[in-house]
């Protein structure tokens, strides 16, 4: 369970909060424009990368707002927290200062050593 | 040959007795012993029988890592797999071994023993595997009975809270380390949360006599009086009898904190705390946890890890025997050797896997001159006897071997630290050569090891590493001046398993004492090809029990490596799961409970439908009538064709309240319902409604409801009963995230208005009798307009809607007029026959109108256009939600699933819901490759205003298939009810009963 500090209401549990994926993917103003593959990209598509991921999260048992986030997924480090209406950061601002926990290990998992 | 008390005692009160029961029998102990330490002080040494095997077994340590003496406490409404090394006696407590029948001194399970060759690895994978039906009716039940622990205990209780900590460090811990760390911690500006899983502090210091004094002072007064300073220090908050289980992410730690410590429980207090912690930093003090070796028959009773015997001399002031041998790899048990001396007693043999010069001068020259029979460069060949120790074989050279006598053997393998937390919170550990042991090594989060759990064994030194640690929260200067008992130079010689002589099918040599896993199950799995350590652990179940092999993980690893020929640290270690140790489903639970766990949510009128006979059916978190019995005799059958005849002939009434209703307004308002919904709204005159559908941007249903539109910048919208939350939420957040401009504030008033469906031709007549002051004529309150007014100085709603394709008005009133309101109803409608209906006639007289419901009808697959709904797109508007997603090339596909209505040709025959719609007459038996299918049955009742089934399908190219014969599967035989595709709009399809 991991901290989220919410720009409204400041650092609350988890479980207060949804997730609500990926962030910056802007609705297309002009779908009719759109063919299939374009507008199936918007409805189905999201990005799930290992390490640093812009997402959106909503206060759901507070203060029911939507705000964004920066995490790291591969170790759960949320990096930075802004708000919808905010500049977004740039991505070379971050720096992984964590090494991922499931990331191959020297020892910690006998399957990771075992594979050498 | 018998258990003796040690007057010296650094815990227990001898001068409180305590009785309880073993196994039915009457036994005494002190306040404060553990039931192990009880049964000990009455040479009780036969406590449980083995998991697989029926084994004989006894108490092998002296807490929370014991993985034999495991027991059911009767008057706790039986709460199994209590640990007898943890669990304090009180008064009148009723303790019961498990796993044997009919007793723990004659156990028929024990055959398995002799069985054994049939239950080696992974023998529940190989043994069992047919004929087919055999496993789930005959070997899982035996296997089940035979196999295992405790029995579940009678009933769940609500029996813990939860309580949550913010503070800045957090010490797991208050041995000499975790002491030492919170006294420098002591008035300076942080919080500090001390945990520690004993009813006392002082860790090893109390366990042993290996620290002899600090500061000048006796160990137990240091304690004392460094929890008299902490106490009255303002920054450090300490909590005993609390384990900490986990170690999660973003320094967040849950403890378990046992309230009932030594004490009976008060079922009217929780017994348990779940402290959930969050910190900057945690120092981990939680010290070390010693192994054992295997040798032959290393289970018999009377076998025990050489620290808990010492421990239990120390801590609990009983010592287990005067007499007995010792056998060790390693320098730690000089002390147990010194503390029996010390007290007049002397083991029967001292025996050290090591050589002459490791194990030094002084130890040597200690044992010849207090006489005591020594071996080194030796080890214990095996041990025999009836379900207990009775004869120790020594090796004393390679082919030499002498028996001595004695009832117990203490064995140490060495020392592991207990990484299993460090471990937890994702830290590496690494391998010592000099320790032979894992250690932490880079930590993932704030985490400090301090004292034996960071491989420090040097309890001289155990200040300086503190020092050094913590230096960076600028601690307090204190002055520590430790002198211990015996030398500080830890030395142990590598030894996993002793070889012994094969004596007879009963002689084993196991790994895993609670799992009953042996050496020679490690060997046959590599064998077997599982050489990996985590498929190993799998195949062999070794270190899988309770006990997660706290004492045994290491030596397996080590035993592993051997066959393997590799370096234990290329095997590497198998994962280290949350909880340390086992917690109780109630302790995680908390509160959240029974009603507190699913709230009932229950409408105004709710007692009303008890008195009337009710019987609800559970609408999300609702409570709603489902139907009304009339008489007790009656069916639910017989109830709903009841009511919907009557309702179709006379009037009905609905307690619709459970309706999701949700409020829109602002200066944006109609734009943003435009978006939302699919219906164009722009033209719709005020004061009038509109049956609405929501899309997702996928194009399919996610919600329907009927709009409001009091003007431009006001609507009310309903909602199913179970969508509302998610629609509400759904609302926000494309306000929040792609409309921001837009001036429009959503707000659930779902339970601030009551709602009645009422509906029927007699309808008008009831309402306008109810309600005089409202025209209720056709041409002055058509169908779907709405009229606000007065009612006793609040405002209600009424509209002219229906979802029964009858005559109907739905009322929305303040809730607390709901129930007056409702029984003025029936007042006035008893004379025209009113009848209350509930959910089930409501869906069989929509299903008789061809209305859908969602989640019935549909399934998040189905567009408007597969249910015909293409009047209700606002194909004029530039945009709404899941507009675009309607033209793709798969939702627009003529050969979808389609709406359409089905009768059986034979009208006596009833279609089931949820069978499947075939073109064949019969299905083939057995059926042996796929049968194409068209769609399936999606609603279906007994219509009694037509007399006959009717049913709804969703069924491919549906709308193509109109007055075709097709067949319905059936649940009662290969036969098929052959049928008609028709409209599924079974009743008036004109429309004239509900607009006349």
């Amino acid at each position: 369970m991991i901290l989220i500090n919410c720009p409204y209401c400041g650092e609350r549990d988890q479980s207060e909060f949804s997730n609500g994926g990926e962030a910056h993917v802007a609705r297309p103003e002009n779908s009719d424009s759109l063919n299939d593959k374009d507008w199936g990209q918007y409805v189905f598509y999201r990005d799930n990368p290992k390490g640093i991921f812009y997402e959106r999260w909503v206060h759901s048992h507070g203060c029911r707002k939507w705000f964004n986030a920066v995490r790291n997924t591969a170790t759960d480090e949320i990096l930075k927290i802004y708000k919808v209406d905010e500049k977004t950061p740039k991505i070379d601002s971050f720096t992984n200062t964590l090494k991922t926990p499931s990331g191959e290990p020297k020892v910690g998992s006998g399957n990771f050593t075992v594979k050498k | 040959m018998s258990a003796l008390d040690n007057k010296k005692s650094s815990y227990i009160k001898k001068n409180k007795k305590v009785s309880f029961t073993f196994d039915g029998k009457k036994y005494y102990g002190y306040k404060g012993d553990t039931i192990a330490s009880a049964l000990l002080r009455n040479n009780v040494r036969l406590i449980a029988r083995s998991f697989k095997y029926h084994r004989p077994r006894g108490i092998y340590t002296c807490g929370i890592e014991e993985p034999n003496a495991i027991v059911q406490i009767l008057n706790e409404h039986n709460e199994p797999n209590a640990r007898a090394t943890v669990k304090q006696i009180y008064e009148g407590m009723k303790v019961d071994s498990q796993n044997r029948w009919p007793s723990l001194n004659l156990d028929i399970g024990s055959i398995n023993n002799l069985l054994s060759p049939m239950f080696s690895a992974g023998f529940y994978y190989k043994t069992f595997m047919g004929p087919k039906g055999f496993w789930k009716k005959i070997y899982e039940p035996i296997i089940r009975r035979t196999a295992g622990l405790g029995k579940p205990p009678k009933e769940f209780r609500s029996k813990s809270i939860h309580q949550n900590h913010n503070v800045d460090i957090v010490i797991v811990g208050a041995g000499l380390s975790g002491l030492i760390a919170a006294r420098k911690l002591i008035d300076t500006e942080y919080d500090v949360l001390l945990l520690e899983q004993d009813s006392f502090l002082g860790g090893v210091l109390k366990n042993s006599n290996k620290v002899e004094q600090i500061n000048n002072q006796e160990v137990n007064k240091w304690i004392k009086e460094t929890e008299r300073l902490i106490k009255i220090s303002t920054n450090i908050k300490i909590l005993k009898n609390s384990l900490v289980t986990s170690y999660n992410f973003t320094n967040h730690l849950i403890a378990l904190e046992d309230k009932f410590a030594g004490k009976a429980i008060d079922t009217s207090k929780s017994e348990l705390t779940l402290h959930k912690i969050r910190t900057t930093h945690t120092i981990l003090a939680n010290g070390h946890i010693e192994r054992f070796i295997s040798f032959r028959n290393n289970d018999l009773p009377g076998v025990m890890l050489a620290s808990s015997f010492e421990k239990y001399i120390h801590r609990y002031g009983v010592i287990p025997e005067t007499n007995p041998v010792i056998f060790t790899n390693n320098s730690t048990t000089v002390t147990l050797l010194k503390s029996l001396v010390d007290l007049g007693h002397k083991p029967v043999a001292y025996v050290d896997a090591r050589d002459k010069n490791k194990i030094g001068k002084k130890l040597l020259t200690y044992l010849k001159k207090n006489n005591i029979p020594f071996y080194f460069n030796a080890e214990i060949e095996g041990c025999d006897g009836n379900k207990k120790v009775e004869t120790i074989s020594i090796r004393k050279n390679k082919n030499k071997i002498i028996k001595v006598k004695s009832s117990m053997l203490c064995v140490s393998g060495g020392i592991n630290p207990d990484i299993h937390l460090f471990t937890q919170s994702k830290g590496l550990v690494k391998w010592d050569d000099k320790l032979i042991t894992f250690k932490p090594d880079v930590p993932f989060q704030n985490t400090i090891t301090i004292g034996s759990v960071s491989g420090n064994y040097n309890y001289e030194k155990t200040h300086d590493e503190i020092n050094n640690k913590l230096s960076f929260l600028k601690p307090k200067n204190i002055e520590m001046k430790i002198k211990i008992n015996d030398t500080n130079n830890f030395n142990i010689k590598e030894l996993w398993e002793t070889r012994h002589e094969k004596k007879s099918n009963w002689s084993k040599s196991f790994i895993d004492l609670h799992n009953d896993v042996t050496t020679k199950d490690l060997k046959q799995a590599v064998v077997e090809g599982f050489d990996r350590i985590e498929h190993l652990k799998r195949f062999t179940t070794n270190s899988m029990g309770t006990d997660q092999g706290k004492i045994s993980s290491i030596n397996s690893l080590g035993i592993v490596s051997k066959i393997l020929k590799k370096e234990i640290s290329e095997v590497g270690t198998t994962t280290y799961r949350p909880p340390y140790a086992p917690l109780s489903f109630s302790a995680i639970a908390g509160r959240n409970t029974y009603e507190f766990y699913d709230p009932q949510r229950k409408t105004p009128i709710h007692n009303w439908h008890i008195n009337n006979k009710a019987i609800f059916e559970d609408v999300g978190q609702w409570k709603r009538p489902w139907y009304f019995k009339e008489h007790d005799s009656e069916t639910m059958h017989q109830a709903v064709q009841r009511e919907s005849k009557q309702t179709r002939q006379t009037a009905g009434i609905l307690d619709g309240s459970t309706l999701g209703k949700i409020e829109i307004k602002g200066k944006d308002a109609l734009e943003f319902m435009n978006l939302m919904y699919t219906n164009p709204f722009t033209k719709m005159k005020p004061m009038t409604s509109r049956y609405a559908l929501m899309l997702g941007e996928d194009g399919m249903i996610k919600d329907d409801g009927i709009v409001c539109k009091f003007n431009d910048k006001h609507f009310i919208a309903t909602t199913t009963s179970g969508g509302a939350p998610k629609v509400l939420a759904d609302m926000e957040e494309y306000l929040q995230t792609e409309w921001p401009h837009l001036q429009v504030y959503v707000n659930s008033i779902t339970e601030q208005f009551t709602t009645f469906n009422i509906s029927g031709p007699k309808s008008r007549d009831i309402m306008s009798k109810v309600f005089t002051e409202v025209d209720f004529s056709n041409e002055n309150f058509p169908f779907m307009t709405f009229k606000v007014f007065n009612y006793k100085g609040t405002e209600a709603r009424i509209m002219r809607a229906s979802f029964t394709g009858e005559l109907g008005y739905e009322i929305y009133i303040t809730p607390n007029h709901g129930l007056e309101l409702w029984k003025r109803i029936f007042h006035h409608g008893n004379v025209f026959d009113l009848v209350p209906y509930g959910t089930e006639t409501m869906h069989l007289l929509r299903a008789e109108k061809g209305y859908v419901v969602i989640g019935q009808e549909t399934d998040g697959t189905v567009t408007p256009i597969d249910l015909n709904f293409n009047w209700m797109i606002g194909k004029k508007k530039k945009d709404f939600i899941g507009k675009r997603s309607l033209t793709r090339s798969d939702t627009a596909r003529e050969d979808r699933k389609q709406l359409v209505g089905i009768v059986p040709l034979d009208k006596s025959e009833f279609i089931e819901e949820g069978q499947h719609v075939v073109e064949r007459e019969r299905l083939p038996n057995p059926i042996k490759t796929p049968v194409e299918y068209l769609g399936h049955v999606s609603s279906s009742y007994h219509s009694p205003n037509l007399n006959h089934c009717i049913a709804m399908a969703m069924i491919k190219g549906g709308n193509k298939l109109m007055g075709k014969k097709l067949f319905i599967s059936s649940s009662y035989g290969t036969k098929n009810i052959a049928v008609e595709v028709v409209s599924p709009v079974f009743i008036d399809p004109e429309n004239k009963r509900l607009t006349s």
